[in-house]
């Protein structure tokens, strides 16, 4: 079989090696074929020349945690992600990766009442010591008020797992929204899943349906915030995904939240009593999710909202190489994910923060799963706010 | 397409002195002629050819033969602004590099075995070799200059050399204190190209422009009181060679009269430094050249390159 | 580029199968997860950045420490096979690909860093950390490694000294020779050797400077002691355009002959000026020639009087502008455009070969003018981004991979390149090494005799030529007589 890449994207890659040390399994296996590089030339062997798809070539493929950081790195500007969700899908399509259970899983995601009562018994199940904390879900509350809207100048994309899990870093988004004086309409069920992780797994046709779905209810032209980074940059994608003018247009109107607040940070401070924000007390480091930093480019932004509203900020030595979590792969690659998890903490450590702040539900719950207190930006801003 | 340039007659000359057959040595001007030990009974002695053949101050590389005094060679070079990281010692070129040794201001003159950019030798077979190539930056082979600076001429007979050159700096000064730490002195400025210390007295000399010494000169003197000094103080005939960081625990008993390279590790001694065991196969390493480049033993035949070997 | 067709295609009739009693001794030594012998592994190591095929690799070894090295070393020695030290695969001549199957050694996983000294300022590294890895373990102590080869957040320090890494600032720094003080090496017999030492002047043979840019064909370094540079206080950067390439080339000269050593000057011509400026905005003239960026490094007082030199020099020489960086966000701008290079040159062609030869300066003028020549004889777009202050040319020549016939073209081109290059008084390489891509090239710059004297060192090290073997030295001078190189044809390239 073939992966039905386009060669032109497959050709662009010139093997030069610089985006080894930007790959997260390239960096703790040292193993040629968990490396862009070698990943692409095994696209090619099969694509080009004919190789047959042996266990340890599929095995190649499929330990990419798709977090893109080669593509930052890359000085050819090879559209990795292209490749790789392309290679997933055909995988997928010949039934060479994603089992039942994980095709299941992600299947729940798009049906927002099963994924309420599926987290209801997860949660209670967590009350009575039944979930192994080695799985590093975050305690999932066992009722949470829906949210309300509040005016019609933003949408607030809310999600799937995100919002039956942590619904409160909507409210704290929504919060910071309308002290920075917008009116805010969160998306609940009408989008119930933006269909990243379903990309991600190769399963192409679920993701474009949810796509759709996603444009026909939003309408319009208002601005769509998004407080996950892994769904804003599946959201940004739909115009790539789709091929249609109207996906590209919805895609031109998604933000990170953090984006949209950076560009009102005057009405944000200027909200306070005497336009003087009361910092926390905090030594905060910034933690880049990778599909903000090198899938949205937009990982500045979080810097400027932070700042007023904290004593210190502190960077990660590391170039933003991602923690390990990368949507459901800290599930179906559970040691890869740790080692790389390892890594990622050794650079915390050093930071010597007293939190981490990650834009990504899914980076916040595997790091706070391996012993890191683990916040949204957003939360942070909103207690600083006290709104939270 | 073009070959190597052709080597000088000197240097055929030279070549058909050393001949292919009995013991030979090249000989300088014998300042650190004792350095490896002596030289086998009958061994006959050869001169290099002397001259500076092409100064590039543009390309930073004078090409030059190698029984030419270093003292004219600078004095060249000197009169265009640059100089060499060969010492000042009074000896010759080929010298100078079979030693190996480097200046005692090595941190602002570089050191010797980083000079050579291309060398043309005797071997042992009386053939002339080229290795190295003429440019500042090359990695083409293996690097043959690096082997043969300080190889006290064991593995072939200098001939014909291309140096790097540097700028000689706008401003230079010499300062020497008695109450500063002389281990503080390179944290403190930049420019320091050469720290001394005989255990009572610091001497330090800055170079770079104008401007950037005074201030140094400043740096230093918030630590301590300086004054003017004319050099180097004389150094005793030992050379040893330690880690910059040993020097902090020097056993002055050992060493006698001394003063330290501070940043360096040399220590010039009234006493020679303690022989140390060579490693058998680092030993046997070196003997597997030796044998490679003069498989009869005619060069050299007597000196050591393991100079403090036990 | 047809790049895995020869190694997959071969495969099937190389010599090593998974039963091979090597892979089970190999297992022993090291572990099962760190010996690989799939296909896949095997077909990707058989590669490295170059554009060379034709690699075979035999089983991948993960090594954790000298003893394992010595280890495999001694089961090598057992089978009469070849090894080939690998680091991150960078390099771009060939070096590490591997020929005749031999036993891959990867030195990726002795990625520590030991030991950080700041009164002897060294380092002491595994020789699998990335160079840009140690330049910032080292930030937070004010000091850094001084070679900064363009591949720098990739390679490793191994391969830095297997190749003698350069970069921009070894203008005024110089290679990974001066900055490397001490190495383990796992001699090919299997024994262990410190070369050099920390202390000023090590007795002996200076085989730590013999070891530097001996590819991988004299031992395996297991331990690597390493010079660290203090940060400079102040950095000034200045872009500087011109109306075309040769006189920016003779503004080089006269900057190095007014006395100043730059920490970089740097050179693009008109076309990858264009380029880089299309794709990262960094400000630079879309209408010039060619521009030079030039940085200075050192004191306050001292860089601006040297900037302020050369900023007179550039004018007498007739340059168009000179931009000082006010800050250290516009000093980033313009060295953006500078790294951002080899991404520009992706949006004008699919695929580049980059080549390097060194040149003096005097003549760079003349050498860049035959390069056009060249590239327009052989029907190929070049473009120049180079390390010009020291003579270190880097044409880029642009093609497509999937045009029949075209690295006949683009290796021809590279040959006259080298000729150029010899002729005006140059050298074959100034940082990438020989490998396998310049071997054959070697005559041209050597005569026989000095060819059997550089083989006279590789034996001294290696008498049965079992590390790296058809590297460096062309085949008539090197250890071509090894058993695995019989086998299959080497320097075959797609």
């Amino acid at each position: 079989m073939t992966l039905g890449i386009d060669p032109d994207e497959l050709a662009a890659c010139v093997q030069c090696g610089l985006c080894l040390t930007h790959c997260p399994t390239f960096r703790v296996t040292g193993d040629e074929s968990q490396s862009p590089r070698g990943r692409i030339a095994l696209m090619r062997a099969v694509d080009n020349d004919g190789a047959p798809l042996t266990p340890e070539i599929v095995e190649a493929l499929d330990g990419c945690v798709v977090c893109r950081g080669c593509e930052t790195a890359c000085p050819s500007g090879v559209h990795y992600g292209h490749l790789i969700e392309r290679t997933r899908e055909a995988l997928a399509d010949a039934h060479r990766t994603t089992p039942w259970w994980e095709r299941a899983g992600l299947e729940a995601l798009a049906h927002p009442r099963l994924l309420r009562a599926g987290s209801a018994v997860l949660a209670g199940a967590q009350r009575f010591g039944l979930v192994p904390r080695r799985l590093g879900l975050p305690r999932i509350p066992l009722r949470s008020a829906p949210l309300q809207a509040s005016g019609d100048d933003v949408y607030l994309f809310t999600g799937c797992v995100m919002d039956a899990w942590q619904r409160d870093v909507h409210r704290h988004g929504q919060a910071v929204l309308e002290a920075a004086g917008a009116g805010v309409t969160p998306t609940g069920d009408r989008v119930p899943c933006c269909g990243a992780l379903h990309s991600h797994a190769g399963l192409g046709d679920r993701a474009r349906a949810l796509a759709r779905r996603a444009i026909a209810e939003l309408p319009g032209d208002r601005p769509i915030l998004v407080d996950s980074a892994g769904c804003g940059a599946a959201l940004k994608d739909y115009g790539h995904l789709l091929g249609t003018p109207e996906a590209r247009a919805f895609s031109a109107r998604v933000f990170d939240i953090t984006e949209w607040v950076a560009g009102r940070m005057d009405r944000l401070v200027g909200s306070l009593p005497d336009a003087q924000p009361k910092p926390l007390d905090l030594r905060v480091a910034v933690q880049d999710p990778c599909h903000l930093r090198h899938v949205q480019r937009a990982h500045l932004p979080v810097r400027q909202v932070l700042a007023p509203f904290v004593r210190e900020l502190v960077e990660l030595d590391d170039d933003g190489l991602c923690c390990g979590a990368g949507g459901a792969y800290f599930v179906v690659q559970p040691e890869l994910a740790r080692r790389i998890r390892e890594r990622k903490i050794g650079y915390i450590e050093r930071a010597k923060a007293d939190v981490v702040a990650s834009a990504n539900p899914g980076c916040g719950m595997h790091l706070g799963a391996g012993g890191v207190p683990t916040v949204h930006p957003m939360t942070l801003v909103a207690r600083a706010l006290g709104r939270a | 397409m073009s070959g190597p340039p052709a080597a000088p007659a000197a240097l055929a000359a030279l070549a058909a002195e050393v001949g292919a057959e009995g013991p030979v040595a090249a000989e300088g001007r014998r300042t650190r002629w004792d350095v490896g030990g002596a030289l086998a009974d009958g061994t006959r002695l050869v001169r290099a050819p002397s001259g500076i053949l092409e100064h590039k101050p543009e390309e930073m590389t004078v090409r030059v033969l190698a029984g030419t005094p270093v003292d004219e060679l600078h004095a060249e070079l000197g009169a265009r602004g640059q100089r060499t990281g060969l010492p000042r010692r009074g000896g010759t070129v080929g010298g100078a590099l079979a030693v190996g040794e480097s200046d005692v201001a090595v941190l602002g003159r570089g050191r010797v075995r980083d000079t050579l950019l291309q060398v043309r030798y005797v071997a042992a077979d009386g053939a002339v070799v080229q290795g190295g190539g003429p440019t500042v930056k090359n990695v083409t082979g293996f690097d043959l200059p690096r082997l043969i600076v300080g190889s006290l001429g064991t593995l072939g007979i200098l001939g014909e050399v291309i140096l790097r050159t540097n700028p000689i700096p706008a401003s230079s000064r010499w300062v020497t204190s008695a109450s500063v730490d002389p281990f503080a002195v390179l944290d403190l400025v930049r420019g320091a190209s050469c720290v001394l210390w005989d255990g009572t007295r610091t001497l330090v000399e800055l170079e770079g422009h104008g401007a950037d010494v005074d201030a140094n000169l400043r740096a230093l003197e918030r630590v301590g009181e300086w004054g003017e000094a004319s050099g180097p103080p004389p150094l005793p005939p030992h050379r040893w060679s330690m880690p910059p960081a040993g020097l902090r625990t020097l056993d002055r008993e050992a060493l006698g009269d001394w003063v330290a390279s501070i940043g360096v590790g040399t220590v010039w001694a009234s006493r020679p430094q303690p022989p140390a065991e060579v490693p058998a196969p680092l030993a046997a390493l070196a003997q597997r050249v030796k044998d490679g480049f003069d498989p009869t033993g005619r060069l050299a035949p007597g000196r050591s390159v393991w100079r403090r070997a036990a | 580029m047809g790049v895995l067709r020869g190694a997959f295609g071969r495969r099937r009739s190389q010599p090593v199968l998974p039963q091979d009693p090597v892979v089970a001794e190999l297992v022993d030594a090291l572990a099962p997860d760190r010996v690989r012998m799939d296909s896949a592994e095997r077909a990707l190591f058989a590669h490295d950045a170059s554009v060379f095929t034709g690699g075979v690799s035999g089983p991948v070894c993960f090594v954790t420490s000298a003893a394992e090295v010595q280890a495999v070393m001694r089961i090598a020695i057992r089978h009469d096979r070849a090894i080939v030290p690998r680091g991150a695969g960078t390099g771009l001549a060939g070096g590490a690909i591997p020929l005749g199957a031999p036993i891959v050694v990867s030195t990726i996983k002795m990625n520590r860093v030991l030991e950080v000294d700041t009164v002897d300022r060294v380092a002491w590294v595994e020789p699998g950390v990335v160079n840009l890895d140690l330049t910032r373990y080292l930030r937070p102590l004010g000091y850094h490694f001084a070679p900064d080869p363009s591949s720098q957040q990739a390679c490793t320090i191994g391969g830095n000294v297997a190749n003698n890494s350069g970069g921009p600032h070894c203008l005024a720094y110089g290679v990974t020779s001066n900055h490397v003080v001490a190495i383990d090496v796992v001699l090919p017999s299997g024994e262990l050797v410190t070369l050099g030492g920390v202390d000023a002047e090590p007795d002996g043979y200076d085989l730590r400077g013999a070891f530097v840019g001996g590819e991988g064909t004299l031992g395996i370094a297991t331990r690597i002691g390493v010079r660290i540079t203090p940060n400079p206080p102040v950095v000034r950067t200045m872009l500087v355009s011109f109306d075309s390439a040769e006189v920016a080339a003779s503004m080089v000269g006269d900057v190095i002959a007014a006395g100043i050593v730059p920490a970089a000057m740097e050179m693009m011509d008109r076309e990858i000026t264009r380029a880089v400026e299309n794709f990262v905005h960094a400000g630079y003239p879309l209408d010039a020639g060619a521009v030079l960026l030039v940085e200075v490094d050192g004191q306050d007082e001292g860089t601006r009087l040297d900037m302020e030199r050369i900023t007179e020099i550039a004018h007498a020489d007739g340059a168009r502008s000179c931009r000082l960086a006010a800050d250290e966000e516009e000093r980033a701008l313009l060295w953006k455009g500078r790294k951002g290079a080899f991404g520009a040159v992706a949006q004008i062609a699919p695929a580049y070969y980059l080549h390097d030869t060194v040149v003096p300066r005097a003549a760079l003028a003349d050498v860049l003018r035959a390069v056009y020549e060249i590239g327009a004889r052989h029907d190929l777009p070049v473009v120049n981004v180079f390390h010009a202050g020291d003579g270190n040319l880097h044409p880029l020549l642009l093609f497509d991979p999937r045009e029949p016939g075209i690295m006949e073209r683009v290796h021809e081109a590279g040959k006259d390149i080298v000729e150029v290059s010899l002729a005006a008084g140059g050298t074959l390489s100034g940082e990438h090494g020989i490998g396998v891509e310049k071997r054959d090239y070697m005559s041209m710059m050597f005569s026989d005799v000095d060819l059997e004297h550089q083989n006279r060192l590789r034996r001294a090290f290696d008498p049965a030529c079992r590390a790296n073997p058809g590297k460096v030295l062309p085949a008539s001078h090197s250890c071509a007589d090894i058993q695995a190189l019989r086998q299959v044809p080497t320097g075959v390239w797609a």
